[in-house]
């Protein structure tokens, strides 16, 4: 639960009064169960938009997601007409095969954060993979950063920040 | 609200740790934040 990046997000979005939830995927942390393939993921995404829906009756939600968080929580987007788009920060497209990418595919807005040193979701693949999107899309490239973005903490939950609001507003 | 919201969501018989944070001035708009994996990154 304390990563770095979803912490840098998760603070910052409480610093500017807005409702924000973060969890740990099956197996992770305090979170029970055994690790799946991925699509066991993608309902523990949904059931927690379901509680952000139902529960606290919001009527708009938007999905963060960092590395894997990316692949799964994005893969959801067209699972329910109140996600109003998404930020991927360092969206894993290799590793997590194209099955993931293909459904982080929407109409909805969609922004992409990305390091140039990055050599795990690897920089050298970003535009091409984003380039596979539809409108509406923008990019950040963070110049200097490497997967983890340690000191780019704020810089990234700033991006996500601003684009958020543009929805919003 | 003062602080954050420590709780687990259900998931069929999963509980999901989660920490959410309710606006004191918007109540109709929230960010839902997934984290890497430990294990894959």
């Amino acid at each position: 639960m304390w990563n770095n990046v979803v912490t840098g997000v998760f603070n910052t979005f409480i610093q500017n009064d807005i409702s924000c939830l973060r969890f740990n995927f099956r197996a992770v942390g305090g979170s029970t169960g055994q690790h799946g393939d991925g699509e066991e993921e993608r309902t523990d995404v949904r059931a927690c938009i379901k509680f952000l829906i139902e529960e606290r009756n919001n009527k708009k939600i938007f999905i963060c997601g960092y590395s894997y968080g990316a692949a799964i929580g994005c893969s959801v987007v067209n699972s329910f007409d109140k996600i109003i788009g998404y930020a991927a920060v360092s969206f894993p497209w290799a590793f997590m095969g194209s099955t993931f990418k293909e459904r982080a595919q929407t109409d909805k807005p969609k922004l992409f954060i990305q390091g140039d040193k990055d050599n795990i979701a690897h920089y050298n693949h970003f535009e091409k993979n984003y380039n596979f999107y539809d409108e509406p899309k923008k990019f950040h490239i963070v110049k200097g950063a490497d997967h983890f973005y340690v000191g780019y903490e704020i810089k990234v939950a700033t991006y996500v920040l601003v684009f958020y609001k543009s929805l919003i507003s | 609200m003062v602080g954050t919201e420590k709780l687990y969501i259900m998931n069929g018989e999963i509980e999901l740790e989660s920490e959410y944070w309710e606006s004191n001035s918007d109540k109709s708009s929230a960010v839902i934040i997934c984290h890497p994996h430990p294990q894959i990154n």
